[in-house]
């Protein structure tokens, strides 16, 4: 079998669905059936990481709309649609893959499939999709909500690679350019952009206030939301209390992570959460959301924390309660998320769909 | 669900506790707790707690009140459910707690223990409580968010008392019977007495929401954990959240969500069904997660019949769909009227409401049920009531310039001819909507001095302004906020506890969940009114169009014909009524 993976980035981008999507590549061309993967991204934007074998990454396609559109063309002349896979690794590419083929494998994460598209041809073509693979249940049902779509659904979690993390000492260098000496650190890492206010930051703020005098708020991260964020801290009276880093370098990432004592992100917008899998993956207990993907990053509350993110009172328990919990430690249970989960899920997926077939 | 009563004689001079008295109070509310009852008196006297229970959850005597934590410390009486128990519970023992039953009342002991006074905040439920903690000799006093369940409470500035029912409270022969004329013109005014009034003046009502502590100082730091109008003003504010999920699907989450909570229970749970969008919708989404078809229970009455009032037809034919247990049972005018005086004795305050809870729930309790669902609280958060097109249009009419003149010289009805004077405010709208009687009205009703010192007291425009504090924004957030606070409160909710109580039933009403409120609130000021057609939709099965189509008819039972109440002059046959309950109450 050889699959066309049709996405948005993977190898040489930035951002979740860029990874997931390398993970999701890797794990496909590991299954013995599968002979090739033709990526066909629409960006790269930055250095490519190492290829795993048996794919072809086809970067031309990257150069513009034409030309993805001819690589798109070139490549789907190879496939034997009866046999192969197409995955279309977006939904808003689905008018573009379905000209090239009537049944991909579609893709969903999060918010870009919670409600109906802009496209009505788009909502149109998902009846026929051979199946849809979620990162999550409430992007599934949430997909299935609106789109009555009652094909195969297969669901496919994250995965963390935990050796690249680990717990370490909080780095001297960070705590000192925070002014975080002598502090309980809280974190949330995110995009801070006003199109995005259901990250969770307000909600953590407001219970500020209310906490011990020597918790801090690391909000790790850049956007255009960071001024108003200040001035509510500032009218919270917690500004001195509240540091934003800023975007920050990808090699900081794990070293961040270790500045906190609890990761919380009481949100109302994630398929997933990744960065909970990041932070337990560094020892730090984990609060997340009841009302999405965050309850499935912590397994329904297995692995960490779950609260309402309307209810400030609960938020400000779980954060005293997490503060309390003893010496950091990485849950058991997130092998649940370890690649090679990740991997034997994949291959089931592709078994599944070359049995139905 | 129970009776609950508490006495607390907070003052050293104040006399020991009476067991007779703390007995007849509980005796009073058997109906309520028919499984078991108990009471407790502290060695010293100064302390006693009563409880009459209805066994949901947790059947063994574990679960009997009033009820000591593992220390044989902290003690309670508790009355309603708490629908989240169990997670509370996984935190508490994470945290090191033990607990000596499954009951979520046990629960409330140890999250008093841990979180004090916050705890109220962690409650997904619906609840009246007391919590004697005798090392800090103080009592704990707390109520629902919504005020689902009742608590009544005297306080002669010596000895505090407390139970869910006023008429409990005189039981106990301690507590004065004069009338509060700001309780009996609230009666007029409204149709129900207005809390925290009551229809007496030594008896007040715990404000929904609210808590508060008792100790030798009396009562202290009462303080409100919950607000309507908060809360939909912080949804305004939080709308990014709602525009990312298809409408329907949000509201089939979170409903779903609150169902899931109001289903648990150690005994089966039915649920009352008409022909509209909230209780078929409601029952839809109930048998998707309970995974079993419910027991349904719809009401019929002779004089509706194939009138559009008539909601068995419909109801059966959605209940055959759903292959739901279901059972249409008939009212008549000889049942009413033999029901009639046990009626009044189980209204616990004067009221024009609850006659049709009261058959529907003993229909319920004929099938065996303890526990019933019910779509009330559909129309207040959908905002389907007329009163959310026609309080926009009064107030922005009545601010008109020579709008209010004209009316009064046009106008014949009395409403419509007093809308310059109170039309042009929120309160004064609704006041005009909802009012049964208009403050004119009232020394005829009452006599004038009475209905001019009750009125003063009562400060009516003022009460009902409150309930808009902070303004939640829009005028759809407005009415919602004035809807769930006066009239769901005060006559919705009061009379569903008296009449389904009278038959041993817990009525439970997932859309009347604070929890829901604050997580839907994003969506209902997006979506407004639009919210019901949604609701409709978010079924696995969206409801027929037979069914969400129906005109809106309401919940009634044929009074006027039953007690052949005729309109007049100045009287509709509400008021007509409204007078004859207020004669026969007692």
């Amino acid at each position: 079998m050889r699959i066309l993976h049709v996405g948005t980035d993977s190898f040489g981008g930035y951002g979740g669905i860029a990874l997931y999507n390398r993970e999701l590549i890797s794990a496909m061309a590991s299954h013995p059936s599968v002979d090739e993967v033709v990526v066909v991204p629409r960006i790269i934007v930055g250095a490519l990481e190492p290829i795993p074998e048996k794919v072809t990454f086809v970067t031309t396609a990257a150069r513009g709309m034409l030309a993805y559109l001819n690589a798109l063309r070139d490549a789907r002349e190879s496939f034997d649609l009866g046999r192969d896979l197409i995955v279309c690794a977006h939904v808003n590419l689905l008018p573009i893959v379905r000209m090239i083929a009537k049944r991909p494998l579609l893709m969903i994460y999060g918010i870009e499939a919670w409600k109906p598209l802009r496209d009505p041809l788009s909502n149109r073509l998902l009846r026929n999709v051979r199946g849809v693979v979620s990162i999550s249940d409430v992007t599934l049902d949430r997909f299935n909500g609106w789109s009555r779509y009652d094909g195969p659904s297969l669901l496919l979690p994250n995965s963390i690679r935990a050796e690249w993390y680990g717990i370490r000492p909080k780095n001297r260098n960070l705590v000192a350019r925070y002014g975080l000496e002598g502090k309980r650190v809280l974190m949330t890492l995110g995009r801070v952009v006003a199109a995005e206010r259901y990250k969770g930051f307000d909600e953590v703020l407001e219970v500020l206030p209310d906490l011990d005098g020597d918790i801090s708020y690391l909000i790790a991260g850049g956007g255009n939301d960071i001024p108003r964020l200040k001035r509510k801290a500032d009218t919270l009276g917690v500004s001195d209390r509240v540091v934003f880093t800023g975007l920050f370098p990808e090699e900081e990432k794990t070293d961040l992570y270790n500045l906190a004592d609890v990761y919380v992100m009481p949100s109302r917008g994630e398929g997933f959460g990744f960065v909970f899998l990041e932070a337990m993956a560094c020892g730090v207990p984990v609060i997340a959301s009841r009302l999405d993907g965050g309850r499935e990053a912590v397994r329904q509350g297995q692995l960490g924390r779950l609260v309402d993110p309307t209810n400030r009172m609960e938020i400000r328990m779980a954060i005293r309660d997490a503060l309390d919990a003893g010496p950091k430690r990485i849950p058991e249970g997130l092998g649940y998320f370890s690649y090679a989960e990740f991997e034997r899920r994949t291959h089931a997926i592709i078994d599944a769909l070359a049995a139905n077939a | 669900m129970c009776g609950i009563a508490a006495l607390f004689s907070y003052r050293s001079a104040a006399p020991a506790v009476d067991r007779d008295e703390i007995e007849a109070i509980t005796e009073r509310m058997r109906p309520r707790g028919p499984d078991a009852g108990g009471t407790w008196i502290s060695p010293d006297s100064r302390v006693a707690l009563g409880a009459r229970r209805l066994a949901i959850i947790d059947l063994t005597d574990e679960g009997t009140q009033p009820m000591t934590d593992v220390d044989g410390e902290l003690r309670i009486v508790f009355n309603g459910e708490i629908y989240n128990y169990r997670e509370l519970r996984a935190r508490l023992e994470r945290l090191g707690a033990r607990f000596h039953s499954t009951t979520d009342t046990e629960v409330l002991l140890q999250l008093y223990r841990h979180d004090g006074a916050n705890m109220v905040e962690l409650l997904r439920g619906m609840f009246a409580f007391a919590i004697w903690d005798p090392r800090a000799r103080r009592m704990f006093v707390a109520r629902d968010p919504y005020g689902i369940k009742p608590l009544y409470i005297a306080d002669d500035g010596q000895t505090f008392r407390a139970a869910s029912t006023v008429k409990a409270l005189l039981a106990g022969g301690r507590v004065g019977r004069a009338r509060d004329l700001a309780g009996v013109a609230g009666f007029w005014l409204m149709g129900s007495v207005p809390e925290p009034h009551t229809i007496f003046e030594s008896i007040r009502a715990v404000e929904a929401g609210t808590s508060l502590f008792v100790d030798e100082r009396g009562i202290h730091d009462v303080r409100r954990h919950y607000s309507i109008a908060a809360t939909l003003l912080r949804g305004a504010h939080d709308v990014a959240a709602a525009r990312l999920v298809h409408p329907p699907t949000l509201l089939r989450e979170l409903v779903t969500d609150s169902l899931r909570h109001h289903l648990v229970s150690d005994v089966p749970v039915g649920a009352f069904l008409s022909s509209g969008i909230d209780s078929s919708a409601l029952v839809a989404l109930a048998t998707e997660a309970n995974g079993q078809p419910l027991r349904t229970v719809t009401l019929r009455f002779e004089e509706f019949l194939g009138r559009e009032s008539d909601e068995a037809p419909l109801a059966e034919r959605f209940a055959r769909q759903l292959e739901s247990d279901h059972v249409t049972r008939l009212v008549t005018r000889d049942e009413f009227n033999a029901d009639l005086p046990k009626l009044f004795d189980a209204m616990d305050q004067p009221t024009i409401d609850g006659t049709n809870t009261w058959f529907v729930s003993k229909a319920a309790a004929e099938r065996g049920l303890k526990v019933s669902i019910s779509g009330l609280g559909g129309d207040e958060l959908f905002g389907s009531y007329p009163s959310f097109r026609d309080l926009p249009r009064i107030v922005r009419t009545a601010r008109l310039p020579f709008a209010s003149a004209a009316a009064s010289r046009l106008a014949r009805s009395p409403k419509a001819t007093a809308m310059g004077r109170y039309g042009g405010t929120w309160a004064g709208a609704y006041l005009l909507k909802r009012g049964l009687f208009l403050p004119e009205d009232l020394p005829a009703l009452m006599g004038a001095p009475e209905a001019r010192e009750g009125l003063e007291r009562l400060a009516m425009i003022d009460h009902i302004g409150a309930t808009n504090d902070p303004d939640p924004g829009t005028p759809f957030g407005r009415v919602a906020a004035l809807e769930a606070s006066l009239y769901m409160r005060n006559q919705l909710l009061r009379d569903t506890d008296w009449a389904s109580m009278a038959h041993s039933l817990e009525v439970r009403t997932p859309l009347v969940d604070a929890t829901l409120l604050r997580q839907i609130a994003p969506l209902l000021m997006v979506e407004k009114q639009r919210c019901k057609r949604h609701f409709a939709e978010s079924p696995g099965t969206p409801l027929p169009a037979w069914l969400a189509g129906r005109k809106k008819t309401g919940f009634s039972v044929p009074l006027a014909e039953w007690m052949q109440l005729r309109p007049d002059g100045t009287s509709t046959r509400m008021r007509s009524w409204a007078r004859m309950v207020m004669e026969r109450w007692s």
